[in-house]
């Protein structure tokens, strides 16, 4: 009896899980198919059509897509690199340090992720062109410090706070200077943390919109703002605009594929401690 | 190896005192107990000598050197800690091998392995070199600790209550095996427990710290039977010492106590002892606190002369023997009894005390003022010293 | 006995060696400088809103609180707090339900479907809002829309989706869902697979039902990871651009204008940046204050969960 209603769950339980899954993979199919359609066909065909590379074609080979794509890496490689240099040292003081007013510091930086983008990108787009930093991959990784910073800290910290001071002492004792004991014996450690915060922090900063929509316009063009081109203003390319998109999401499915292991353990924000 | 001293150093931690003007001298190859009760301070003199933690007053010396400000790395002072503190990335082998890895203490990797291997035969863990601390037992883990503290050739070795987590056999083993291994290394060893018989079996020396100060150091055997305070003599033995309120009266060459037990007076000669006697006469000695060690309690369940008649607490087994607690009133005396006897709770029970082996206390500085047969005890002490 | 030493009282030799001394400062200060570099557009947002600033004008001059008193008696200003509130928490409630959910489901059945979608639900995120924005724009067109030809089989014909003011608001938390849904799935089971298993031990022994496991031991040790990802989708949430800027552009009429929207659109479409910064200021303002509340709330919780764990 208990065997069976368990096992009844147990399907209804995987029904469930199969319908949302629909939900939130339909549509990453239907860009791929859309990828394959010619503009006529988009709006006339569902499943049935002739499946044409044209649209790859177009975007991978005749347009500039490659140097949207190079922009895009430049400035999320960039800000997340700052941020993990920057980030981690300061994740280790507010986990280690006791200093006044810590966590008042610590929210303050993690209020940055909240700050409305349109309110900073107003003025620093005064700020920006007065002092050359508009359209500039420093301007944008500087201002996408705002997205990848304050999640790396968070989730950093609380690695650093899981990981007990005595393996610190230990070290020490064990004849370690302290610059040797944050590189060989705590970074290891907080690797998982580290991994996927930054990949998160990558792919917010790869999906970024607001930001380059405004602080940049020719020369720095990253590929979220270039596939709206597809739109534009003459006809819409929407299977153009399906291949820039599928392409530019690839690098991050790749990424999550390569740390699925780590993906989920490391996002576990040190939640609960003892 | 060194001889470690303590001069006067002074610590807190915000508004709490943890050390409170702790002088200690540890001789050269002396095993030296740190014992007292939990947040006592007795880890942070440990991090003080290690350097982990910065005296804000008084010094620390090794050998003649004086080591304040010498980071810890350069102290080359091996410790074991009371959580363990592996690293848990490295497997045993690695983390017992990274104090000879690091840059300052670097050895030879043949050299490295022959003292793993040693080590890991002493702790009994030779198969556990190639795991990863997450897969290792706490005694597992504390034997490692333990281990990788032992490779080392240090100043001194610092040990944070490294037995606390093994199982009593292991531990009993441990015991004799660190006393032994640490007369043949000729080490000097400083050592943290709150376990009475640990602190008594392994030590030359103990020092008692009760929030953030000394209260005595001395051989086991002075502590024990000359604790300088009753917080020390409660704190030495297991059961613990029994101490209640007594009036002292009578003629000088025959003085008696007299005690309360359940509302009711009883009166006691006190054996004729020329320490006590004299302490008594000298300080006019109207009430005393009386010491008294468990196994000096005898019980009837007759009546018979010379016995207070009271009830019966409890009585529980302390493994190879058992614990009888008696109620009088004020207090209760325990007492060793043996296992097995068929003892009802609340039943009677006959009282006697060997008053030959008392201990009196200041009944207002709760200080140690004399004890039975003291001469004695007093060379054996200054014997104990010597060895 | 101790032998009494002279008391040595607070020498040089008790000063923590300068290195140790300034590595906390010295180790903060990049990020310190990063992010004080990130507020100086912040005050100069405070100090804009109290000027007349345009790209228009030549210069721009100090006009107190005009901007704010202009804003507070403008009618779409009311209208643009109802829309953003309204599509934070809608979104965000839903987001936190379905995310809850799936992620249990996910960590319950271990079998190879849900091995294989913890990878793949995730993906969603990895889209850029905008573009898939524009692919359930596509999915969504209430005459050839993959959607439209399913709601056909139901009997429904020409959903209007973003098209009316009526269900514009509903298309468009339906995207947000269909984005963010994963990141709460991602951190939720970051959570459920960190608790500690014991209690959960002791529970098989006091033999509790499921629901009693998840409802006493699962969620309030859950607690501090539901906090986490309420407080970073809330807040994403209350000022979320990208989705109806490229499905509607505020539209259809006002209906879509939040405060975001109405800032964008004062500061570059009308070139009124001074009228504009007041809009986003409140709009920081709340989400600061919820912002505040969550990440105390989340430091309870994992106070509480930390004692559970014993």
């Amino acid at each position: 009896m208990k065997n069976g209603k368990q096992k009844a769950l147990n399907v209804l339980m995987n029904i469930l899980l199969i319908i949302y899954a629909i939900f939130a993979l339909f549509p990453l199919v239907w860009m791929i198919l859309i990828s394959f359609k010619s503009d006529t066909e988009v709006f006339t065909t569902t499943f049935v059509f002739n499946p044409t590379l044209a649209n790859y074609q177009e975007v991978l080979l005749r347009s500039d897509y490659g140097r949207y794509i190079l922009d895009s890496v430049v400035v999320s490689g960039g800000a997340v690199l700052v941020s993990i240099i920057v980030g981690v040292p300061a994740a280790y003081a507010l986990a280690r340090y006791n200093f006044p007013r810590k966590e008042d510091l610590a929210f303050q930086i993690l209020s940055y992720k909240f700050a409305p983008e349109i309110l900073v990108v107003l003025p620093l787009f005064m700020i920006y062109q007065k002092i050359g930093l508009y359209d500039s991959y420093v301007g944008l990784i500087w201002v996408y410090q705002l997205i990848s910073l304050p999640l790396l800290i968070w989730v950093v910290r609380g690695y650093f706070e899981d990981i007990s001071v005595e393996i610190e002492y230990a070290a020490q004792v064990d004849g370690y200077s302290w610059y040797q004991i944050f590189f060989k014996m705590l970074v290891p450690l907080i690797k998982p943390g580290l991994v996927s915060s930054a990949l998160l922090a990558f792919i917010f900063a790869w999906n970024s919109f607001t930001f380059p929509l405004i602080l940049s316009s020719n020369k720095v063009y990253p590929v979220t703002v270039a596939i709206m081109k597809y739109l534009g203003t003459d006809s819409a390319h929407y299977g153009q605009l399906a291949v820039a998109s599928t392409v530019s999401a690839l690098p991050a499915m790749i990424f999550a594929l390569c740390i699925q292991k780590h993906l989920v353990r490391g996002l576990s924000f040190g939640a609960v401690k003892g | 190896m060194a001889r470690i001293q303590l001069q006067n150093v002074r610590k807190a931690f915000g508004k709490v005192q943890a050390l409170d003007g702790i002088s200690i001298d540890v001789k050269d190859k002396e095993f030296f107990v740190l014992f007292g009760p939990a947040g006592a301070g007795k880890t942070t003199i440990l991090n003080c000598i290690a350097g982990i933690a910065m005296p804000e007053e008084g010094v620390v010396k090794f050998d003649d050197d004086v080591m304040n400000l010498t980071d810890p790395a350069h102290r080359n002072v091996a410790m074991v800690f009371e959580n363990y503190a592996l690293y848990p990335q490295m497997t045993v082998y690695d983390n017992m091998a990274s104090a000879l890895r690091s840059k300052l203490y670097k050895t030879d990797e043949n050299e490295i392995r022959e003292r793993i291997l040693w080590a890991a035969k002493t702790m009994k863990m030779e198969n556990l070199l190639e795991r990863l601390p997450s897969q290792l037992s706490n005694g597992q883990k504390q034997r490692v600790a333990m281990g990788r503290a032992l490779v080392r050739t240090p100043n001194v070795f610092l040990m944070d209550e490294p037995l606390a987590h093994l199982d009593a056999k292991l531990r009993n083993a441990m015991r004799t095996e660190l006393k032994e291994m640490q007369a043949n290394l000729g080490s000097t060893c400083i050592y943290v427990t709150h376990d009475f018989m640990e602190a008594m079996a392994l030590g030359d020396r103990i020092a008692i710290i009760n929030e953030g100060k000394i209260v005595q150091i001395g051989t086991g055997d002075e502590i024990y039977y000359m604790p300088c305070n009753e917080f020390t003599a409660q704190l030495m033995g297991d059961p613990q010492i029994n101490i209640f309120r007594a009036e002292v009266f009578g003629p000088d060459d025959s003085y008696s106590i007299k005690i309360n037990v359940r509302g009711e007076s009883v009166t006691m000669a006190l054996p004729k002892d020329d320490g006590v006697y004299a302490k008594i006469r000298e300080q006019g000695l109207s009430h005393a606190d009386i010491g008294i060690r468990p196994q000096n309690v005898k019980y009837s369940f007759e009546p018979k002369e010379g016995y207070f008649k009271t009830t019966v607490y409890s009585y529980e087994s302390i493994g190879n023997k058992s614990v009888i607690v008696a109620e009088c009133g004020d207090y209760q005396l325990r007492m060793i009894a043996p296992n097995g006897l068929n003892v009802a709770i609340d039943s009677e029970v006959y009282i006697r005390f060997e008053l030959d082996h008392i201990i009196l206390f200041d009944p207002d500085t709760k200080n140690y003022i004399v004890r039975s047969d003291e001469a004695n005890f007093i060379a054996l002490a200054t014997a104990g010293e010597e060895k | 006995m101790t032998t009494e030493k002279k008391s040595s009282v607070k020498s040089e030799l008790n000063k923590v060696p300068f290195a140790t001394r300034v590595r906390p400062y010295c180790i903060v200060a990049p990020s310190l400088i990063i992010t004080i570099g990130i507020m100086v557009p912040f005050a100069m947002a405070i100090w804009y809103s109290l000027t007349n600033y345009s790209f228009k004008l030549p210069s721009h001059k100090f006009i107190g609180i005009s901007n704010w008193v202009s804003m507070l008696g403008d009618e779409s200003f009311w209208g643009a707090v109802k829309i953003s509130l309204l599509y934070g928490v809608i979104s965000t409630v839903l987001e936190m339900v379905i995310g809850l959910g799936v992620a249990v489901l996910l960590n319950n059945l271990n079998n190879g479907l849900s091995k294989v979608l913890r990878v793949l639900l995730v993906f969603p995120l990895m889209v850029a809002p905008v573009t898939a924005t524009i692919v359930w724009q596509l999915m969504l067109n209430s005459s050839v829309g993959i959607v439209e030809k399913l709601l056909n089989i139901f009997g429904v014909y020409n959903f209007p989706w973003a098209a009316a003011p009526e269900t514009a608001l509903m298309t468009v938390i339906l995207i947000d869902v269909w984005i963010n849904t994963a990141f709460i799935i991602l951190l939720v089971l970051a959570g459920l697979q960190s608790l500690p298993k014991s209690p959960f031990e002791s529970a098989k022994i006091d033999g509790g039902s499921a629901w009693f496991n998840f409802t006493n031991l699962t969620l309030p040790m859950l607690k501090p990871s539901l906090y986490i990802a309420l407080l970073f989708r809330f807040m994403a949430a209350l000022q979320e651009y990208a989705v109806i800027f490229a499905l509607t552009k505020g539209g259809p009429g006002d209906s879509l204008m939040s405060l975001s929207l109405t800032a964008y659109q004062k500061g570059f479409k009308f070139q009124k940046f001074g009228a504009a910064i007041p809009f986003i200021l409140v709009l920081w303002l709340i989400i600061n204050i919820a912002a505040k509340r969550i990440v105390n709330l989340q430091r309870s919780a994992q106070k509480q969960a930390a004692g559970l764990e014993e």
